[in-house]
């Protein structure tokens, strides 16, 4: 495992049964501001701005669960999300599927392939399967770059929907102000769901497992099972984040599938903090407007982005998530929470 | 269980390229007992618990639980058959909280006592807190309730109180006979601790270079030359 794919995931959170409607009432708050957004009078470019935020957030959210809950540090992640949506670009380019069959087919013929994928990545345990997740996602790359006649290489598809999905017009998905409440509407309930999830007893024994599987084993658990679900689970929301670029850009590219993509969710997941479920979330929008703002001032925006994630690294070792559980539990005057 | 025994272990054997860590070793524990199992470093102790639970590859002997061979049973199917260990270092899970992850423990068991244990370990007082925060002393008490729940039938405990101070591994003995006689468990012991072997046991079996040097009740193994060459000492003759 590596150094950041083992946090202690409880330390900076509520113990069972404590402090859980501080949380509560504050994610709820959050989640309803978040859908007043579009009718307060944002400018559209920070819409559009905070749309593609959102997408970059359930990546994230996708890519910090699997960190939490099993340990592993995936770096090819883009598999999942750019192959959602170039299942659904080819599933419209080759067949007469109506539009919303390929939204909902792609997503889970994903997580069909992540199963069996996962059955072999997870024989493996820290930068093991990192490195073979990322081997993993750049031979799909290297597929849709190379077999042109499929896929059109490097100049990529665009994606002729019909012009009504689920009855809604197919600009309601591709406009910003309307977009903005699909894509924060996944977000909020992928994190309520993964909050469930953490804090059942399945999620106990994947932590569990990812702190002492030998220990586990010995208790009478298989170790291998909840892993795949594990990570089925993070493919599936990543692929939930690669379906929502494809209806909101209406195109793809092989740059969907590259291994930096699946970086730059790993380093948003880290800038957030990967010891609460929705703290990833919270570093994707913080990640994605810092990008915007220093791309306004220099090309080289990259160098802005790695100086703030050293920043995180030796000052918030927790992420951004962690400080503000640190914050809220102060202000909430517990101090385990 | 044939023969009133609870745990027969024999010709247990396991070889490491070329080295033989634990040479034809045979024993037998009768219901209820506590047996010390002790040796110096490299004797083939913790061996020994590996080869008993499951735990490697290619051991060779037959191990019988309460008269059912389970000699080719996992790691997983051994504990659903009531054998329990605890680990030579500690091994618990430091993300959970300590009622968490004995109600995990719990979960596999017929009998779900997770509470019971709680309080038998004196670990009501910080059952919420995670399992990283509160000391070693009490982590290996966590580690112990982990391998208690269910009252399992055998329990190996590897080093028990291995770190612990004089009156902490007292205590932790004391504690192991009360719940033995109690809950009628089988218990084999390895500990260096020899004021907790001495205090505890009914029986001792000395391994020595992978072999079985002698076995026998704590006062006759004491006074053996041959274990007092070969571990002991004079100090405890």
């Amino acid at each position: 495992m590596s150094s950041i794919s083992s946090p202690s995931v409880r330390g900076a959170q509520a113990a069972p049964g404590q402090g859980i409607g501080l949380y509560l009432a504050i994610g709820c708050l959050v989640a309803v501001l978040g859908f007043a957004l579009p009718f307060v009078g944002l400018p559209k470019n920070l819409l559009a701005l905070l749309t593609s935020a959102s997408i970059s957030a359930i990546l994230a959210t996708a890519v910090g669960f699997l960190v939490r809950q099993a340990g592993l540090s995936s770096f090819g992640h883009a598999a999942f999300y750019g192959g959602a949506a170039y299942a659904i670009a080819l599933l419209v380019k080759y067949t007469s599927l109506p539009a919303e069959v390929v939204v909902l087919a792609a997503p889970l013929l994903i997580v069909g392939l992540g199963v069996v994928v996962s059955l072999i990545l997870l024989r493996t345990n820290g930068i093991a399967f990192s490195m073979l997740s990322l081997a993993m996602a750049q031979a799909v790359y290297e597929l849709v770059m190379k077999w042109r006649d499929l896929a059109n290489g490097e100049d990529g598809l665009r994606i002729r929907f019909a012009r009504e999905i689920f009855g809604l017009k197919l600009s309601f998905f591709q406009k910003a102000d309307t977009m903005f409440l699909v894509t924060w509407a996944v977000l909020v309930v992928v994190i309520a769901i993964l909050v469930l999830v953490s804090r059942s007893n399945f999620g106990t024994l994947t932590i569990a497992i990812k702190n002492n599987e030998e220990r586990a084993r010995f208790l009478g658990y298989r170790t291998l099972w909840p892993r795949v679900v594990i990570l089925a689970l993070s493919a599936l929301i990543a692929a939930l984040g690669g379906t929502l670029f494809a209806l909101y850009n209406g195109y793809v590219t092989p740059s969907l599938l590259h291994w930096t993509l699946s970086g730059e969710a790993l380093i948003i997941a880290i800038i957030g903090g990967t010891r609460s479920v929705w703290a990833p979330a919270v570093g994707a929008f913080v990640f994605v407007i810092l990008r915007d703002v220093a791309g306004n001032y220099t090309t080289h925006w990259q160098s802005i982005v790695g100086l703030v994630l050293i920043a995180v690294v030796l000052t918030l070792p927790n992420g951004i998530g962690g400080a503000l559980t640190a914050f809220t539990n102060r202000f909430g005057g517990r101090q385990n929470g | 269980m044939a023969d009133g025994y609870m745990l027969e272990a024999r010709g247990l054997t396991r070889r490491y390229a070329g080295f033989t860590a634990l040479n034809n070793v045979s024993f037998a524990l009768r219901e209820g007992e506590i047996r010390g199992l002790i040796g110096s470093n490299g004797a083939g102790k913790s061996t020994c618990m590996d080869v008993l639970t499951g735990r490697g590859k290619n051991p060779i002997g037959t191990v019988r639980l309460g008269g059912e061979d389970i000699s080719k049973l996992s790691q997983r199917e051994r504990r659903a058959k009531g054998l329990s260990r605890s680990f030579q270092k500690t091994s618990i899970f430091p993300d959970l909280t300590i009622r968490e992850q004995v109600r995990l423990a719990a979960r596999n068991a017929e009998l779900d006592n997770s509470e019971e244990v709680i309080s038998e370990l004196a670990l009501s007082s910080i059952a919420d807190r995670l399992a990283s925060d509160v000391s070693y002393g009490d982590q290996r008490r966590v580690d112990l309730a982990l391998a208690l729940v269910g009252r399992p039938k055998l329990l190996l405990l590897d080093e028990p109180a291995a770190g612990l101070t004089v009156e902490e591994s007292l205590s932790m003995a004391r504690m192991l006979r009360d719940l033995s006689e109690r809950w009628k468990l089988t218990v084999m012991l390895v500990e260096h601790d020899m004021e907790v072997i001495f205090a505890i046991c009914d029986r001792l079996t000395v391994l020595h270079l992978g072999e079985v040097l002698t076995e026998g009740d704590p006062e006759s193994v004491r006074s053996n030359p041959e274990v007092i060459r070969a571990y002991l000492g004079s100090s405890f003759a």
